[in-house]
């Protein structure tokens, strides 16, 4: 069975093994402990104590805080309930006029404001940029992920959650 | 008797016997033990690749006989082996976004009788380019061949080329004036075209007389018939080597065996849940010469897409909330919608073990009707379908990568594919004659990034796994324009720790003609047609035309003065207005206008893909080497990511470690007094929407989705606390 120890696991996620090295990662049969081995290494990154349940974007993950599952950031700062939309709780900067959408695209032609926004989701602890929507005016803010935890653990990891 | 199957079933009985069995038994076929496999796991596994490379094997010669640069240059064919109801067992590489719409294909000749009338007979050849019956749209042309086994249907072998030119009322495959079915070119409605191995010369003479550009065409289908015949005889070769009962049986353990494989690879590589996302796309055509009025010029089409993974790891992709079909030529088949799901299987998820139908039945397309995913009127247009299904399963993949980095496959995530816009000809050639076609370098833009490197500079498109540009030479070889520059477009990548993938741009002058029409298609205008991820910007997708008519490029040439050779990096001065004197054009969307004539130049970009992740993380040492390739500007490396460039002995740019930690930290603390929070903007944002305060094409959006769509109007409401209905459709029934 393919396996891989933590710590090239953990360089696999920053980004820094070699890339013929990734390259046989990506081809090879995928390594079925891979879940709790990058679970170990976020939570060998994080400062905080709260158990990781589930990564939900780079510096986003679902953990366990007492009886509540939340989303936390990296940094520590919390979303609340992992079920509910962590962006309603994030700050926000609208990208929504010509001026604002050129310093992102300074030599590029660029979307007509009243057609198209951006939306910057940002922690607002630590400014950690976590999503952007490209979005028409009015458009709800989406939820992107709502994970199956239960079923995730149960009948996939088969572990308790 | 040659003309009937040997089975005591009929074709259509057994295809709907085989639908009930995978009803009921939720298997393919009802196979519900892959007993063949179990017996001998190595002759499966070894007769499959056998199978596979078949097909690889006959694509490859096929390729060879085909005069189209685009089917020898960039390879825009796939071939494919089906069984006798039309299921793909084993398919090669290439454009496999066609090999379940082949499928359907075969289906549909089946469900209407064709054994009866034409007649299904060995020798026989079917083709289509009906996307209503099963392809994406008109130039994808497919032939079908059936096996006959000793005087049974056993199979049959399929090939698709896209043909770059189709006849319709504009030049080359992807017709973007057409707006409805009838001028879309020519349509071969699951015909029989040849029979004894041999295309009739009456069904030549018909493309002889009704394309611009018959060579491609018909010298494609002698290679798409080389091909299936190649695969055929191999088959039946097989079968005589491993017993026809043991072919029945295998070749549809094969499927099951793939539908199988999908769903665990979909336990084992994702996360059950609801995933969702959403992208746009412009169409402006308002005073475009051409265009009839038959709706409404511009359009802004929004594509949400919710995907359920359940625990038993079958994905479901539900559409609804998107936009009408329309009177334009984007329009896409359910076939179509199909293909693009395959294909992007294929690309990442269903990379090893048997690929073929398999994978497509372990999925779900939920396509509501009267939307351009599922026209409810069979008139409507489908030549550039690919404008909005491209970006459509762009948000596939960064559903699924969502999936692949909360398992912990982060190697697999990856942003996603953008629109790659066409440019589509016709006219006089270089050598005096009639020609049409369309330039296939579209099939190598910028991809996505992902969530552990940059994403592929100039190397990826959506439908071709195989992306190439081609040479240039052998481009010039076929159209009345000679480069003057193809270059790769600076900050064409999303912006973010990992950037997008970044595209190119051509520059032509176009040389020995009198009268060149040019026309472009699938680009987006005014809107993003991708994302990013994780915290990474979209690409720039919304680009503009330019064009120099009457230029004096000769003169400057003779002179030995300096060209321009790209549109340069100032959006609001190209250095074509910098350094080329004549007649300067800037037209945003498709670019249709009157003809072109030697001594013009006119330049086309294609886009690149989103970034991942926070632009403050971007490595400042690889984007110096970025800015000094020139996939990245100055401006963008300080601007946009932070990061301060000093230069060094020799001049080139070099990152400033200490002043980049500096600069950063002002930008994140700039960020933090920036923004406000989520709660207090849509308090703000809530008075605008009451009012409906929006440009009249996103009003006419809203009005839309709403029309069609309840999940999308309770949404709506219930996300901005207002009545949505009576807001957008006032007057309407609540």
């Amino acid at each position: 069975m393919t396996s891989y120890s933590k710590e090239v696991l953990g360089d696999l996620a920053a980004g820094k093994l070699p890339w013929p090295q990734t390259r046989r990662i990506m081809s090879a049969y995928k390594d079925d402990d891979r879940f709790f081995k990058m679970v170990a290494v976020y939570q060998d990154r994080v400062a905080w104590k709260d158990p990781i349940l589930l990564p939900v974007s780079d510096h986003l993950f679902i953990c366990q805080s007492g009886d509540e599952r939340i989303t936390r950031c990296e940094c520590g700062h919390s979303f609340g309930d992992y079920r509910k939309n962590w962006k309603l709780k994030a700050a926000i900067i609208v990208r929504n006029t010509e001026e604002a959408l050129r310093e992102i695209y300074p030599n590029s032609d660029i979307p007509d404001p009243r057609w198209m926004e951006i939306r910057e989701f940002i922690c607002p602890q630590c400014g950690t940029m976590h999503e952007v929507e490209a979005a028409a005016p009015g458009y709800p803010i989406v939820h992107d992920f709502q994970p199956d935890l239960e079923g995730f653990y149960r009948e996939w990891l088969g572990k308790p959650l | 008797m040659l003309d009937k199957p040997a089975s005591a079933l009929r074709l259509r009985e057994r295809l709907l016997d085989s639908e009930r069995l995978m009803e009921e038994t939720g298997c393919y076929d009802g196979i519900t033990e892959l007993t063949l496999r179990n017996q001998d796991p190595l002759k499966f596994e070894t007769l499959h690749t056998k199978l596979r490379a078949y097909c690889v094997s006959a694509r490859e010669m096929a390729r060879r006989i085909s005069a189209s640069p685009g089917v020898r240059e960039v390879g825009e064919m796939v071939v494919a082996i089906y069984t006798p109801e039309g299921d793909a067992i084993a398919l090669s590489n290439g454009i496999m976004v066609h090999v379940h719409t082949m499928s359907r294909f075969i289906k549909w000749m089946i469900k209407n009788n064709y054994e009866e009338n034409p007649k299904i007979r060995e020798g026989d050849i079917f083709a289509n380019n009906d996307a209503f019956i099963g392809t994406v749209q008109v130039p994808d042309v497919m032939d079908v061949v059936p096996i006959f086994h000793e005087g049974t249907l056993v199979g049959w072998a399929g090939a698709v080329c896209h043909e770059l030119e189709a006849g319709g009322i504009t030049p080359g495959g992807d017709v973007c004036l057409a707006q409805e079915r009838f001028t879309e070119g020519l349509f071969v409605c699951a015909e029989k075209i040849g029979e004894n191995d041999e295309i009739r010369r009456d069904y030549v003479i018909r493309c002889e007389r009704n394309l611009r550009m018959p060579i491609y065409w018909v010298l494609d289908e002698k290679a798409k018939v080389a091909s299936c015949i190649d695969m055929r005889e191999s088959v039946k070769q097989l079968i005589s080597e491993i017993g026809l009962d043991y072919w029945m049986k295998v070749s549809k353990e094969f499927i099951e065996e793939g539908r199988r494989a999908q769903l665990a690879r979909t336990r084992q590589l994702t996360v059950p849940g609801i995933y969702r996302g959403h992208t746009f796309y412009g169409h402006v055509t308002a005073g475009k010469p051409g265009f009839q009025l038959l709706g409404d010029p511009d359009w802004l089409y929004n594509i949400p897409i919710e995907m359920e993974i359940t625990t038993d790891g079958k994905i479901t992709m539900d559409f609804e909330g998107t936009q009408p079909w329309g009177y334009h030529s984007m329009n896409c088949t359910p076939a179509g919608m199909d293909g693009g799901m395959f294909v992007t299987l294929t690309q990442h998820m269903n990379f090893e073990g048997l690929v073929n139908d398999g994978a497509w039945m372990a999925t779900e397309l939920k396509l509501p009707h009267g939307t351009w995913t599922n026209p409810d009127n069979e008139m409507v247009a489908t030549a550039t379908s690919w404008a909005l299904l491209l970006p459509a399963y762009g948000v596939f993949q960064r559903l699924l990568s969502r999936g692949f980095v909360a398992r912990g496959f982060v190697e697999e995530a990856f942003v996603g594919q953008v629109n790659s816009p066409m440019i589509e000809m016709g006219g006089e050639s270089q050598y005096g004659t009639p020609f049409g076609m369309a330039h296939f370098e579209c099939a190598a833009a910028g991809s996505g990034a992902l969530a552990i490197a940059d994403g592929l500079d100039t190397a990826y498109v959506g439908w071709n796994p195989e992306s190439d540009m081609g040479n240039i030479e052998v481009w010039e070889q076929s159209m009345p324009m000679v480069y003057i520059g193809r270059s790769i477009v600076p900050n064409s990548g999303g912006a973010g720790k990992y950037r997008g993938g970044c595209s190119f741009v051509s520059t032509w002058l176009i040389n020995k003609t009198s009268h060149l029409r040019l026309h472009t298609s699938e680009h987006s205008s005014r809107v993003f047609d991708n994302g990013g991820m994780c915290g990474g910007y979209p690409a720039p997708t919304c680009q503009k035309h330019r064009a120099v008519r009457n230029s004096n490029i000769h003169e400057l040439a003779a002179k030995g003065a300096p060209l321009a050779h790209a549109p340069g990096i100032d959006p609001h001065v190209s250095d074509y207005e910098k350094n080329i004197g004549g007649d300067h054009v800037l037209v945003e969307g498709p670019y249709i206008t009157s003809p072109h004539k030697s001594g013009d130049i006119f330049s086309h970009s294609y886009n690149g893909g989103g970034g991942y992740g926070d632009v403050l993380e971007r490595d400042p040492i690889k984007t110096a080497w970025d800015v000094e390739n020139g996939y990245l500007t100055r401006e963008a490396a300080i601007q946009i990511f932070g990061i301060v460039l000093k230069d060094d002995a020799d001049g080139y740019p070099l990152a400033d470690i200490d002043a980049t930690v500096e600069r950063r930290a002002a930008m994140r603390k700039d960020r933090l007094a920036k923004a406000i929070p989520v709660s207090d903007w849509i308090a703000a944002e809530r008075g605008r929407v009451e009012k409906a305060d929006f440009a009249p094409e996103v009003k006419k959006m809203y009005a839309s989705a709403i029309k069609l769509s309840s999940r999308f109007t309770r949404d709506f409401s219930d996300f901005w606390n207002v009545d949505a209905k009576s807001i957008f459709m006032p007057g309407a029934k609540p």
